[in-house]
């Protein structure tokens, strides 16, 4: 947590450029605080948008220290925190936060939509259950009335059981910016801490996920220190059976915890389950050497090596119980 | 209420003879009410509960006060208070563990506008703090400074304070404030810092105290003991996240610093006037009704810093610390290592305790030797042990300085007396009930500390009843998954040492209308203890609780009732308000008997009005009179219907000699058990607790619902600093100050703690009542290491026993189990490694 | 701009205020609009003490500037009190029940609890658990606060019974 917070300042404020710069360049950041405070001017302008549209031109002209305002549950309290002082903050709150809807055969989510939104929703149920589960890990009743999918996404946290999910479920990520409409693949869109492929001024404007397939099952399994606190890490995972055979034609895992940014699980790894239906054995095989291609980090919460521990046999679970689902699937129907 | 009521309480004084027992807390018996001579001091059996006919208002659950308004979401606490001109506070605090302060800059801060006072150590007249000596063995006397002048000690210490118009004036001032520091070396671990050659936390030495308790010749018994099981266990600092932050606010009225504080302790005013240099009656302080406490606010917080810059600017100031702050820099609860070689005979019974207690207590004393004392006077817990040797200390670090917190030395060591007690009964297998029933004490026996018990110990019966309301198993959930039980016995004392000559005051009043006061400087921190007072005197003078109004915490207008620590107030205030109760029953009962046209001993106090005991049989009025009417009696015969009462136990003859550590420590014990069924991940380490119960005798329940509250509540605590709690310090500094981080229980994590009421009758506050606030939480840790521990047959021996931590175990287990055979469980493996359970899918 | 007239509905109530941009809802309401039944508990969002409720959702007001919610429905404890400050059912039930201490946290989880029972007709006592997950407590150990919650959902759905026969 603290790292994340040492690199979101890091992202706030401009380095200084010379010795002893900081000290005054700090400096000028409270006396600015403060004079705009004095003079009853807030710590930020705001502005409230109603369209993508709005929101970047917005960005663009409040510039560099502008921020967007999704959901706010990760970013006020950064800001309560002090650790993140935005010079404006362009609230997106005023465009429509849309209920899940299917498009193109494809679970489409805008934005805007609250996890609460999708925790509710009949259609995300039946079409994606494995987001619905993984959002019941996200943080307490609060943080889901407000938080976004958006907004999550833009975070980029390496515990984001969303972007597990969007892993997962080869999810599209469709970003808006100067330069017109993106959609970045998930895989690509996590790079670093706290860092998405966003480019300056862009903002992400919706989630596509593949939806559950017949001969599919999923699992998530997520293990943290208490109810509602940061995973420590976890997996979610898909497993689909061949059209013709009872062997997998494809599995995917979403992992969280394992590194700096929510990965994929490697797919090289992944491939050798493909066209047979492995053992338990051969299935905790796969899982070691998923995670022995993570970066785990230690930090307040946990070790590098516990986390690497606990990944192998989350990963093992979730798979084995995606093949169980996959088979029940498709013996059912 | 009935006499053979009264007869329930604590009785005379009972006159001490060459050896002891010491006298059971009482007034001369000079100061009593007549009485029925039937009266006397209770002994041993539950005699109570037949003898004393059912109380109308004293234990029933009633919810009433302060409650009320808590529901409604009206109650002011520290921060809810608002006065025209008043600024905010903030303290300015170093950010580095160990160092001098080579200077201090200010300018940048006091150019702000809306600054009204940047304050140094310079601006404090009496700039040091001194805890009262305990008179402990080696005890060093330190002076802590309110902010430091030349030396840092740890990370968070207060350099300097700012009051501004705004509270974000105030932090950016905060922020400009800038200090130069030269780091020096730091000590971070106790045990380091007991090393020849350890940087020094104060000149004087690193060990502030040295507590011995001795009895008997514990080598010689160790030799010859059949068996000796050792263990070293260790605890971590912990951190009361009280839902309430540290607040205040302070203003000067009528040339008075006047405070309204979250505080346990309005007696500190005599200390601010100290720092102040100002005469104690220019000091007053005020407690609001505390949001939580649980120890955080038993020393000073905000209440020096507030009246230093009311002093300074002469505005009213509010000061309200932010959660992460009061993480960071508040003090914390201690982390023990203890190490106990326990003798025993191979039927099990004890025959000596070798023990040894070391506590950070970071970089300030504050309550350290206390906590260091209660941890080796309870570091043997319920059980029988003829030989003991206790070393205890306490020792400096350039960590976040420790203090009081719940349980309060005796919590760190139940972990340590009952992971023994299983080891015991696992070297010897023997059944684990069967070893405690062997050498739990009794009511007449010797404690290490030399003194006698003097009342019912129902430890017994409360392991009985957890244990029964246990239930049936449970089944693992899964193959990797293994189901434990456990338990664990504990004592645990209340009311404060008795040498320290405690006492608490209550002024009661009876208005125009029949109404009633009570005036008492009580703190309330949430449990109820402005509350129970309402209800004894309830019950005494048949006032409804609906008017009755109490005015609690108020150096100015409540007598002293010492503060709400050591779950003391039941025992005292409690008693006080009794006694006063009583005595303002005996002042206007004549006038009552003469109205009524009855004996003075046949007058029932009731609902608000006063009648002749069987006044229908004798054709009288069933009536009676109301009580305005008997205060207005009162008036014309010039009875005044008010009293203040003083209580004070019978202060022990002996004193505490030091250095066997040896006769009278505290007034008495509380007894229980908590049993515990939990679900051990044996791949991920994690553990479900599936089932908790607590039992504790309390004497006697003043009221059951906040009885039973205490004790869900404590469990909970308890449970949170056995399996999540954690303050992570690294070269003394907190990895994290953030509530997100910092994992105390949500209703999500655990199940309901079941509670049994053991209530034996024999307890010394009002009513054979027992203190209970902080008996409930000692148990959890040493219940869960051991369910833990016959579930995987690893010991847990750290806290807190994280998935990590378990997986450790098995770790350094190498795959055997270090502690004997694993009981097998009915259709599942025996347990192997984490390794076989993995392969068995 | 820097100052912002904004009309703010509480409990039914509209107030029309200035607000700068930067001030938390949390602050608004207690400092300008003088609830003091709204607390602060940590800032971050996990306490749970600063529970509001925004068109009957549970939401930390530490975590949501004022100028966010012109014209929506915020509500606060003191919504629940009736006429001649008549306890809410939930609120006596919590009080007789023994689900308040200190008291701290009690608006929150009231609020918490009220939501819940709006949107789910009668929640299983694991429901209960999980919605209250983000209201800690450190006084109570939640128990009597369930038993609470599900004391007054049975006689909620007793009412509506008598009310229907």
């Amino acid at each position: 947590m603290k790292a994340m917070f040492e690199s979101a300042v890091d992202r706030a404020t401009p380095l200084p450029s010379a010795p002893g710069a900081l000290e005054d360049a700090h400096a000028r950041v409270v006396l600015d605080d403060w004079e705009r405070r004095w003079y009853g001017e807030p710590r930020f302008s705001y502005e409230l948008v109603r369209s993508y549209e709005e929101a970047v031109h917005a960005l663009r002209e409040h510039g560099e220290g502008a921020k967007a305002l999704a959901g706010g549950q990760s970013l006020v309290p950064l800001m309560n925190l002090r650790v993140l002082r935005p010079s404006a903050l362009i609230d997106l709150n005023g465009i429509a936060a849309m209920a899940p809807q299917l498009e193109g055969g494809r679970l489409s989510l805008s934005a805007m939509t609250r996890y609460s939104q999708v925790l509710f929703s009949e259609l995300a149920r039946c079409q994606t259950p494995l987001l619905t589960t993984a959002i019941a890990y996200v943080g307490n009743v609060r943080v889901r009335n407000r938080g976004t999918i958006g907004g999550a996404l833009a975070h980029g946290q390496a515990t984001s059981e969303l972007a597990a999910v969007a892993l997962a479920l080869g999810g599209e990520i469709l970003a808006y910016g100067p330069t017109g409409t993106r959609v970045i693949d998930a895989e690509e869109f996590f790079v670093g801490h706290l860092r998405t492929d966003l480019r300056p001024e862009e903002i992400v404007t919706g989630l596509r996920l593949e939806v559950a397939q017949s001969r599919q099952g999923s699992s998530f399994r997520e293990l943290a220190r208490r109810s509602g606190a940061e995973a420590i890490a976890g997996v979610a995972a898909t497993v689909t059976l061949s059209p013709e055979r009872d062997v997998i034609g494809g599995v995917r895992l979403g992992l969280i915890g394992v590194d700096e940014r929510p990965v994929a699980g490697d797919r090289t790894v992944l491939s050798s389950l493909l066209g047979r239906i492995p053992t338990p054995a051969e299935i905790d095989e796969v899982a070691s050497d998923v995670t022995a291609r993570t970066a785990p980090v230690t930090d307040s919460q946990s070790s590098a090596s516990y986390r690497r521990r606990l990944v192998r046999v989350l990963i093992r679970r979730a798979l084995t119980e995606a093949l169980q689902r996959a088979e029940e699937r498709a013996s059912a129907g | 209420m009935s006499d053979a009521a009264l007869a329930a309480m604590p009785g005379e004084e009972i006159t001490v003879s060459e050896a002891p027992p010491p006298s059971i807390p009482g007034p001369p018996v000079a100061d009593l009410p007549s009485r029925s001579p039937e009266t006397s001091e209770l002994q041993g059996t539950d005699t109570a509960a037949g003898a004393v006919a059912p109380m109308r208002v004293v234990g029933q659950p009633v919810a009433h006060h302060d409650f009320i308004e808590k529901v409604k979401g009206s109650i002011l606490y520290a921060a809810d208070w608002k006065l025209p001109g008043m600024l905010y506070g903030r303290v300015v605090r170093a950010t580095v563990a160990s160092a001098g302060i080579v200077s201090i800059h200010t300018d940048k801060a006091r150019a702000l506008r809306g600054v009204a006072a940047v304050l140094t150590a310079e601006d404090v007249p009496s700039n040091r703090l001194v805890e009262k000596a305990t008179g402990g063995p080696g005890e060093l006397l330190i002076a802590t400074p309110i902010l430091a002048r030349d030396r840092v000690r740890y990370a968070g210490e207060p350099i300097a304070l700012v009051a501004a118009e705004t509270q974000q004036i105030a932090d950016a001032a905060a922020e400009l404030v800038q200090v130069d520091y030269e780091e020096l070396p730091g000590v971070f671990d106790p045990e380091a810092a007991l090393l020849p050659g350890a940087p020094l936390v104060h000149d004087a030495g690193n060990v502030l105290i040295s507590w011995h308790i001795q009895r008997g010749d514990v080598q010689a018994a160790l030799a010859a003991a059949d068996v000796v099981v050792e263990g070293e266990y260790r605890t971590q600092h912990v951190e009361h996240a009280a839902l309430e932050t540290e607040s205040g606010v302070g203003w000067i009225e009528n040339d008075v610093v006047t405070l309204r504080v979250s505080t346990q302790i309005i007696e500190h005013a005599t200390e601010i006037a100290e720092i102040l240099k100002l005469p104690a009656n220019k000091v007053r302080v005020m407690a609001a009704y505390m949001g939580g406490s649980f120890g955080s606010k038993e020393g000073m917080t905000v209440e020096t810093y507030l009246a230093l810059l009311v002093w300074k600017t002469r505005r009213p100031v509010r000061m309200v610390w932010s959660r992460q702050e009061s993480i960071l820099a508040s003090t914390k609860g201690h982390p023990f290592i203890m190490r106990y070689r326990t003798g025993a005979t191979n039927d099990g019974r004890i025959v000596a305790q070798d023990i040894d207690l070391i506590g950070d207590a970071g970089a300030y004393p504050h309550k350290s030797a206390r906590v260091l004392f209660y941890g080796a006077a309870l570091s043997c817990g319920p059980y029988l042990t003829p030989n003991v040797s206790v070393r205890s200390r306490a020792v400096f670090t350039n960590n976040v300085p420790t203090s009081a917190f719940r349980g309060f030395g005796a919590r760190q060591v139940t972990l340590g007396y009952e992971s023994q007690m299983d080891r015991l009964a696992e070297t010897l297998a023997m059944d684990k009930v069967e070893v405690r029933r062997r050498n739990f004490l009794h009511k007449g026996d010797v404690i290490p500390t030399g003194e006698t018990l003097d009342t019912a110990v129902a430890v017994g019966e409360t392991l009985e009843r957890a244990l029964a309301r246990l239930g049936e198993p449970s089944a693992p959930s899964a193959p990797s998954k293994r189901v434990g039980r456990g338990f664990a016995c504990n004592m645990h004392p209340y009311g404060r040492t008795v040498w320290f000559r405690d006492s608490s005051s209550a002024w009661l009043s009876m208005q125009a209308d029949g109404t009633l006061l009570i005036r008492c400087g009580v703190t309330d921190v949430g449990g109820g203890q402005a509350a129970s007072l309402c209800q004894i005197a309830s019950e005494i003078l048949g006032v409804p609780l609906s008017r009755i109004s109490v005015y609690i915490g108020d150096t100015a207008l409540t007598p002293s009732a010492g503060g709400t620590f050591a779950t003391r107030q039941l025992l005292m205030s409690g008693n006080a308000v009794m006694r006063a109760a009583l005595q303002l029953r005996e002042l206007v009962a004549p006038v009552a008997a003469e109205a009524l046209g009855c004996p003075v001993a046949g007058v029932v106090f009731e609902d608000g009005r006063v009648t002749a005991a069987g006044a229908a049989s004798a054709g009288a009025s069933e009536e009676g009179i109301s009580l305005g009417e008997l205060v207005s009696m009162c008036e014309a015969r010039s009875v005044d219907p008010t009293t203040l009462y003083v209580f004070h136990p019978e202060a022990e003859r002996r004193g505490f000699d030091t250095e066997p550590g040896q006769l009278v420590s505290f007034p008495d014990y509380t007894y229980g058990t908590h049993a515990a069924e939990v679900e051990v991940d044996l791949e991920t380490g994690e553990i479900e607790v599936l089932k908790y119960v607590s039992c504790h005798d309390v004497g006697r329940a003043i009221n059951p619902l906040r009885v039973e509250g205490q004790m869900q509540g404590g469990a909970m605590q308890g449970l949170g600093y056995a399996l999540m709690e954690e303050i992570i310090l690294d070269e003394g500094k907190m990895a994290s100050s953030l509530l997100a981080n910092y994992l105390v229980p949500t209703s999500d994590d655990m199940p309901d703690v079941m509670v049994e009421i053991v209530e034996s009758g024999e307890g010394k506050g009002p009513i054979n009542a027992r203190g209970i606030g902080e008996a409930v939480i000692g148990n959890a840790a040493p219940t869960i290491a051991n369910a833990v521990a016959d579930a995987i047959g690893l010991r847990p021996t750290q806290l807190p026993i994280t998935p990590e931590r378990v997986l450790a175990l098995f770790d350094a287990a190498d795959g055997t189990s270090a502690s004997g055979s694993v009981s097998p469980v009915p259709g599942v493996r025996s347990a192997g490694t984490a390794a076989d359970a993995c392969a068995a899918g | 701009m820097s100052v912002k007239q904004v009309t703010l509905q509480v409990n039914g109530v509209a107030h029309e205020i200035s607000v700068t941009p930067d001030a938390l809802l949390l602050d608004v309401l207690r400092d300008q609009l003088g609830m003091q039944d709204v607390r602060y508990g940590c800032g971050e969002g996990v306490c749970g003490t600063c529970t509001v409720l925004l068109d009957g959702e549970a939401v930390s007001g530490c975590l949501v500037y004022a100028v966010q919610v012109e014209f929506r429905e915020i509500t606060t404890l003191a919504a629940l009190l009736g006429e001649d400050e008549f306890l809410h059912p939930l609120q006596e039930t919590l009080l007789r029940l023994g689900g308040t201490q200190c008291g701290f946290c009690t608006p929150g989880v009231i609020l918490t609890a009220c939501s819940l029972a709006q949107r789910v007709p009668r929640p299983t006592r694991e429901e209960i658990r999980c919605e209250l997950g983000g209201s800690l407590c450190r006084c109570t150990g939640y128990t009597k606060i369930i038993d609470a919650v599900e004391s007054y959902l049975d006689d909620r759905a007793l009412v509506s019974e008598e009310t229907r026969s």
